[in-house]
């Protein structure tokens, strides 16, 4: 695989993406309302504490929060749920700009020049995984940061300490970019078959499922899940992604797009 | 394209571990297909075709629609491979030099394919990038191109905003900017209009007269005739290539056409017939069809016999058989109507 290549793809990419409104103003939004989110919400829950028995519940399963005041710890558990919006960053992003890219480049019918050159689809591929990724990853590791400076002013000290811990930290550095890379699998296996890119991210779009799974069981105080939780999924993730590429660089192969592609 | 000529030849002396198919004695021949065949599923879109193009022969393709003509210029491109038989592209074999392959042509699919949102320069400079080209000499070509094509002034406006017409042109340039040695146009004129259609044509006639070797697949027999060195006709294979002139000259006939001011009787077509070296003559409305190997020594006798005869003549003009009757007589096709045969 030659990065030139690559690179050149992945610039050609992101030239249209920020020439497309649309699509920017998905990418854009979002992040701005998931970071506000959060602040607004604990500013709500306030001074509120948690009922006893389900603080009690609580603890068992974070003993490290035990040194939380009561308010402290309804603005922990509060917090704790919005690492999930960390997560669906890298999750449709991607998929917004790789379902995009790829069915835009169908019905253009731009894709037959581009097979035209002495460029492998793997190159192509990577081209168009690389520019849908990385501004998913992006986006959530930088609202990520912007989220923790706005924590350390609104949340003080002992919060500030609940987003920064190892589970955030494995959520987004980790379980984040391996979501994304699911995120841009399912794009370009569903938009292989597909004509509307609106279908398709609702078709890709059960790639945030699991992500609202793992928010219910935190939000029900079901399971908060530790570091270990995010690395185990992490690992799940991947596999599966691994699995699924292999499906995508099939029928991202140059025949199929020519031949296959309707 | 000549160091890739001499390396073909030094590797047929001997010393090859690639798979070349042996290079002509005659170097003019560019592309040669041998058996080549293509099926998708149990259906074959060409089968068992083989021809020759030289350099810089300019060669229609031209068949119905699903005659296999764009599955033979994705065959020849290197874009897909085929079930069966070989082709190379100046030595370079289709199946094993597929990169090398891609790098020596240039293609005009059937639709431009242009990045809307991208500028002509951008649209233009990414592909050059892909073709490994330098920055400068990216620079140079793209304004040569677009210059050439007439688009330099809108060089930095979104292809989206161009007219049909010039997203063709444009398509076109960025066919050439890697200057290929040969290059493919698949219905370069279709879904154009007319002014539209000619400006393409004249773009074409600029490639050909630049010396390069064409393949032209279309639907457009006029166009076939005027820009085209060669034309096969291809349906599910290839059934016969020949220049539009050999194939008048064995398929079709050619003649004199007189037309008159009232229609004539038949004691017209009779003196008509009478004439030294009329072969056959035919009323069609106010008009005599005379068959005649040659039009213009039997002309004078002609007009004489036919006012002779008591007719009104108007015009007198020579008449040739169309590319689109022999086009329908290949194709083992009538048309509907009877004035259009």
């Amino acid at each position: 695989m030659r990065a030139g290549i690559v690179w050149t793809i992945l610039r050609r990419e992101w030239s249209e993406t920020v020439r497309n409104r649309l699509l920017m103003s998905t990418i854009l939004v979002p992040p701005m309302i998931l970071t506000i989110a959060p602040i607004a919400v604990s500013g709500l829950v306030g001074e509120r504490s948690l009922p006893p028995d389900f603080a009690a519940h609580i603890l068992a399963q974070r003993p490290e929060w035990s040194t939380f005041s009561r308010t402290e710890l309804a603005g922990a558990f509060t917090v704790q749920q919005f690492l999930a919006f960390f997560l669906l960053m890298p999750a449709y992003i991607p998929l917004s700009i790789a379902t995009f890219s790829i069915i835009g480049e169908k019905q253009a019918r731009s894709l037959e020049p581009v097979l035209a050159a002495p460029i492998r689809t793997v190159e192509l591929l990577a081209g168009k995984a690389v520019a849908a990724l990385v501004p998913g990853i992006l986006a959530g590791w930088l609202t990520y940061l912007v989220f923790v400076s706005i924590a350390t002013v609104v949340y003080g000290p002992h919060l500030l300490g609940v987003v920064t811990d190892p589970s955030w930290l494995a959520g987004v550095l980790l379980l984040g970019p391996a979501v994304g890379l699911s995120s841009v699998v399912a794009a370009v296996i569903v938009s292989s078959r597909v004509n509307d890119p609106r279908v398709a991210q609702q078709i890709g779009g059960v790639i945030i499922v699991p992500i609202i799974g793992v928010t219910l069981l935190q939000a029900t105080g079901t399971l908060l899940v530790g570091a270990s939780g995010y690395l185990v999924m992490t690992v799940i993730v991947l596999v599966v992604s691994v699995i699924g590429l292999r499906a995508g660089v099939t029928l991202f192969d140059r025949e199929a797009i020519l031949t296959r592609w309707r | 394209m000549g160091h890739r000529t001499i390396v073909a030849r030094t590797r047929q002396a001997g010393s090859a571990s690639v798979r070349l198919l042996p290079v002509s004695a005659n170097d003019a021949v560019m592309l040669r297909a041998t058996g080549l065949g293509r099926r998708f599923g149990n259906l074959w879109a060409i089968r068992n075709m083989s021809l020759e193009v030289l350099r810089g022969e300019v060669l229609g393709l031209l068949g119905p629609n699903g005659a296999g003509k764009t599955t033979t210029v994705r065959l020849l491109a290197a874009l897909i491979e085929p079930t069966e038989g070989t082709a190379s592209i100046d030595g370079l074999d289709i199946r094993e030099q597929a990169d090398a392959v891609r790098a020596t042509v240039g293609i005009l699919t059937e639709t431009p394919g242009l990045y809307e949102k991208l500028s002509a320069t951008a649209n233009l400079d990414f592909f050059g990038r892909l073709y490994g080209l330098d920055a400068a000499t990216r620079a140079e070509r793209i304004e040569r191109y677009l210059r050439l094509f007439s688009l330099w002034d809108r060089r930095d406006d979104p292809a989206g905003g161009f007219s049909k017409g010039m997203k063709q042109k444009l398509a076109i340039a960025r066919a050439l900017l890697h200057e290929p040695s040969v290059v493919f146009l698949d219905e370069p004129t279709a879904a154009l209009d007319p002014e539209a259609a000619y400006v393409v044509r004249e773009a074409i006639e600029s490639i050909r007269r630049s010396g390069r070797t064409i393949v032209l697949a279309t639907h457009n027999l006029y166009e076939a005739d005027r820009l085209c060195d060669r034309v096969a006709f291809v349906r599910g294979g290839l059934l016969r290539v020949d220049s539009p002139a050999d194939l008048r000259q064995t398929l079709g006939g050619r003649g004199v056409e007189v037309g008159f001011a009232v229609a004539p009787g038949p004691a017209i077509v009779a003196a008509a017939r009478r004439v030294d070296g009329v072969r056959e003559a035919d009323l069609l409305d106010r008009r005599l069809i005379v068959g005649a190997a040659d039009p213009k020594a039997v002309t004078p006798a002609l007009v004489r016999a036919l006012v002779a005869a008591g007719s009104d003549i108007v015009d007198v003009r020579e008449r040739a058989t169309s590319l689109e009757q022999i086009y329908f007589e290949i194709m083992g096709v009538q048309p509907e109507s009877d004035e259009a045969a």
